[in-house]
């Protein structure tokens, strides 16, 4: 039999991912050395509080996991011998997978012929989210672990990620991204564009003046790449801007027409990275 | 009568006493009918710093005047008033006393020496005003007479200053920097026929209290000394004529920092710190003698805090200086990733040497300089070519929203001369509108009224903050700007700032409005569009 994973970074909630069988593994957040654990430490992620908290001027932290809690996720799967597919953010933003790979390599070894395979995002909250998605529209129509891979080797590049942040002093100091404008400073009003490379990594494309043409540039960038949009879900995330997500997504349907338009508050992990009122969109492209 | 060094003094004492009596009528001479402009306040500021000299003649005298002036100047008429008394100082160089064509010689190099100060020299100002004095006073036969010449000139210049600049004319006033050239002249003048109130000459620079304390029998030295002293060089140990003062200066680049280095005449003026006094002082007795020597352990708490600022960071590539006014706007230009905020704006201009002191605590190869403010400018300037220890670049924004929006545009990793183009394009793609409320009748609208103004010009007038604010985006057309800020001034009220957020947003779909607590003084709203 058939498991399927996630985590948390990935922006699905625990009733997302209870509707389409994934297990949901959670990424820490530490604020002031308080360690908090999304769905395990809360039931219902408050995003407009957390990110008031950042508003505020702190500054979270984010952790990997041990290898000993990989090992608690998986060990009852691999015990019952099911295969296992874990569909995750991305390798190249994090060293969290070599404690992973540490356990599942242990686990193997404890329970061997139990298969387990990794899809990589290349990516992480609205990104994954449109991935992890279809992986479980897959999974509930019934597809086989080969056939779901395949479907992700020949896919997940043609997700595409656009986004800008309101502040840079929350990516400056995770220092994930690249080619991000050195500035001295928070920025008022200039907005850097930024989208998820090919190698899973964020990569800044230049800088916006005015969230008006950082919405119309995240607007172009679905023009110019898009590929059968409408027949995947759109992905808008924000870090507690519902109205500006809500006004991305209007400005694409006016566009393109009626869209499966999904809105999802990016979790808190994520979020300490990328700090409030960012936005981005997440759509079906011809290339990243 | 010939002018001597005691003399010299005197007279610029007398200058700056007949100024402190008129400084704020000229500092009611402004152009736009608000408090914006502080000439009065900032030219005897400057005078100020040159009645503390001494010297034996008059060239030594005229010299420590002008070094004096040089660091204390404030706004563009101190800075040029400071540069004409450094331009007399040239004219006086190597002599003990002068007579009336001494002085007229010394006049024509200071008239010189002003004009360089600006890079554009404008007519109608208190250039015009000293060059038409100094020729009016051409052909004198004694000081006496020079002098009676030379303020009559000058009245009757000062008079015909509207006639060239149409802003005075508008305004209904004359130019205020040479209404405090006049002052200052007609001081002299009196102190020349000894009948001037002579200004007390003990106002010393304010001797903080030093606390011994802080530094004990068990103290080690971290910061070192600031060393200043005068070096008369001698004619026994260099070639006067012949000798390359850098030399020196080159040298002491190796031993301390901070340094700041003139050489005028014989004379050379030195501020450097070092963690071996003896050693720069030894070496300096080969090339001369000591006037003067001051050292003073830094650690002690009267440069306390500026110098743990200082040594707090070690040197750095790139630092950046902001002048801003008001504890928002210092906030916003910190958050910015300033170094050092210099307190300063419109009726607040920093002396030249507010400049040098932040220059040393930023501690960086590079400085770039931001200071906001069109009189500010040229301090800025002045600073930049006096101090030695950083490459120095002033970028010439000239409102807080060109200061803000360059540093916004900022890109660390740019090649200097880059990114000095960068910023300075930057800066001048702002347009800013201010809104403050009117002193006095004027064309635009009666006192009390609020004027909404750009550039130059006074684009509305309306009963209150707000509405002058809205006309004024009006007339900016500012729903073609990508971000509009609002800098809501100390006298703005939060719900009238919101209320006028609001409206704007309405009426421009297609930018981000952004209101920001600036808590600047005199103007209500400052609205920047980018």
């Amino acid at each position: 039999m058939l498991k399927i994973f996630t985590d948390t970074d990935t922006d699905l909630t625990p009733a997302e991912a209870a509707r389409f069988g994934f297990q949901l593994i959670s990424m820490p957040y530490s604020i002031d050395a308080k360690t908090t654990y999304p769905y395990v430490d809360f039931e219902t992620f408050d995003g407009h509080a957390f990110y008031d908290v950042l508003r505020s001027g702190v500054l979270p932290t984010t952790s990997a996991i041990s290898k000993e809690q990989y090992i608690n996720y998986f060990e009852p799967d691999f015990a019952a011998g099911n295969d296992i597919l874990y569909v995750h953010f991305s390798r190249a933003m994090t060293n969290t997978f070599d404690a992973m790979d540490q356990a599942v390599a242990e686990l193997k070894a404890r329970y061997p012929g139990v298969r387990f395979e990794e899809i990589d995002t290349k990516g992480i909250t609205p990104i994954s989210y449109g991935i992890v998605c279809e992986v479980g529209d897959l999974y509930l129509q019934g597809k086989t672990l080969d056939e779901i891979l395949a479907w992700a080797k020949e896919e997940v590049d043609h997700f595409a990620m656009y986004f800008f942040a309101d502040d840079l002093k929350f990516f400056r100091r995770s220092g994930r991204v690249s080619g991000l404008a050195a500035t001295m400073g928070t920025l008022i009003g200039i907005r850097p564009l930024i989208y998820m490379s090919q190698e899973g990594k964020m990569v800044s494309v230049g800088t916006v003046k005015g969230r008006p043409k950082a919405l119309q540039a995240l607007l172009d960038k679905v023009t110019e790449l898009g590929s059968e949009i409408e027949k995947h879900r759109i992905c808008i995330g924000h870090s507690d801007a519902p109205e500006i997500a809500h006004q991305l997504g209007a400005m694409i349907e006016e566009r393109f027409g009626k869209q499966n338009i999904v809105y999802v508050y990016v979790n808190p992990t994520a979020g300490s990275h990328c700090g409030p009122n960012g936005v981005g969109v997440c759509f079906h492209a011809k290339h990243r | 009568m010939t002018l001597n060094a005691d003399l010299y003094l005197n007279l610029i004492r007398g200058g700056a006493a007949r100024l402190a009596e008129n400084r704020q009528t000229i500092n009611d001479l402004n152009v736009f009918p608000i408090p914006d402009g502080d000439t009065g306040d900032n030219m005897y500021m400057t005078i100020e710093a040159g009645t503390h000299a001494a010297g034996e003649s008059l060239s030594e005298m005229a010299s420590a005047v002008s070094q004096g002036m040089l660091l204390g100047a404030r706004g563009n008429s101190g800075v040029i008033l400071s540069r004409m008394f450094a331009g007399l100082s040239k004219g006086f160089r190597n002599l003990e006393e002068a007579d009336a064509d001494h002085f007229v010689k010394a006049m024509r190099a200071a008239v010189e020496e002003a004009y360089q100060a600006v890079s554009r020299p404008v007519e109608g100002t208190i250039l015009t005003v000293l060059r038409e004095g100094v020729e009016a006073a051409a052909s004198s036969s004694s000081l006496e007479d020079f002098f009676d010449r030379l303020t009559a000139g000058m009245e009757s210049s000062l008079q015909r200053t509207p006639d060239l600049l149409d802003v005075l004319k508008k305004a209904g006033v004359v130019d205020s920097g040479g209404a405090g050239l006049l002052s200052i002249t007609e001081g002299m003048r009196d102190a020349l026929y000894g009948k001037s109130p002579v200004l007390a000459g003990s106002d010393q620079p304010s001797n903080a209290i030093v606390d011994f304390t802080s530094f004990t029998e068990d103290s080690v030295l971290e910061f070192g000394y600031c060393t200043e002293f005068l070096l008369r060089l001698q004619r026994c140990k260099v070639d006067l004529e012949n000798f390359d003062e850098t030399v020196i200066r080159d040298w002491l680049l190796e031993q301390g920092d901070s340094l700041v280095f003139f050489r005028d005449g014989s004379i050379v003026k030195v501020h450097v710190h070092t963690k071996d006094p003896g050693a720069i002082l030894s070496r300096c007795r080969e090339w001369g003698e000591f006037l003067s020597i001051k050292v003073e352990n830094m650690t002690l708490q009267h440069h306390e805090k500026r110098m743990d600022e200082r040594y707090k960071c070690a040197r750095k590539a790139l630092g950046i200086v902001s002048v801003a006014a008001g504890k928002g706007l210092s906030g916003i230009f910190s958050e910015m990733g300033t170094d050092v905020v210099i307190e300063g704006g419109q009726t607040m201009n920093p002396p030249v040497e507010k400049f040098l002191e932040a220059f040393d605590t930023v501690n960086a190869d590079v400085v770039l300089v931001f200071p906001n403010n069109s009189n500010i400018l040229l301090s800025a300037r002045q600073a930049a070519d006096l101090y030695k220890g950083s490459r120095i670049e002033v970028i010439p924004t000239k409102t807080l929203g060109e200061g803000y929006f360059a540093l916004a545009n900022l890109q660390a990793d740019e090649a200097v001369d880059d990114m000095v183009h960068t910023l300075t394009e930057a800066a001048s793609s702002v347009t800013t509108g201010l809104v403050s409320r009117a002193i006095r009748d004027s064309e635009a609208g009666a006192a009390g009224n609020y004027l909404g103004i750009s550039g130059k010009d006074i684009l509305c007038c309306a009963p209150n903050p707000r509405e002058a604010a809205l006309a004024l985006f009006d007339k900016l057309h500012a729903s073609s700007a990508d971000i509009i800020l609002i800098f809501a001034g100390a006298d703005a009220p939060e719900e009238e700032a919101e209320a006028l957020k609001s409206q704007i947003e309405s009426s421009c779909p297609l930018s981000e409005i952004i209101l920001l607590d600036g808590g600047q003084p005199v103007y209500n709203y400052i609205l920047v569009l980018c």
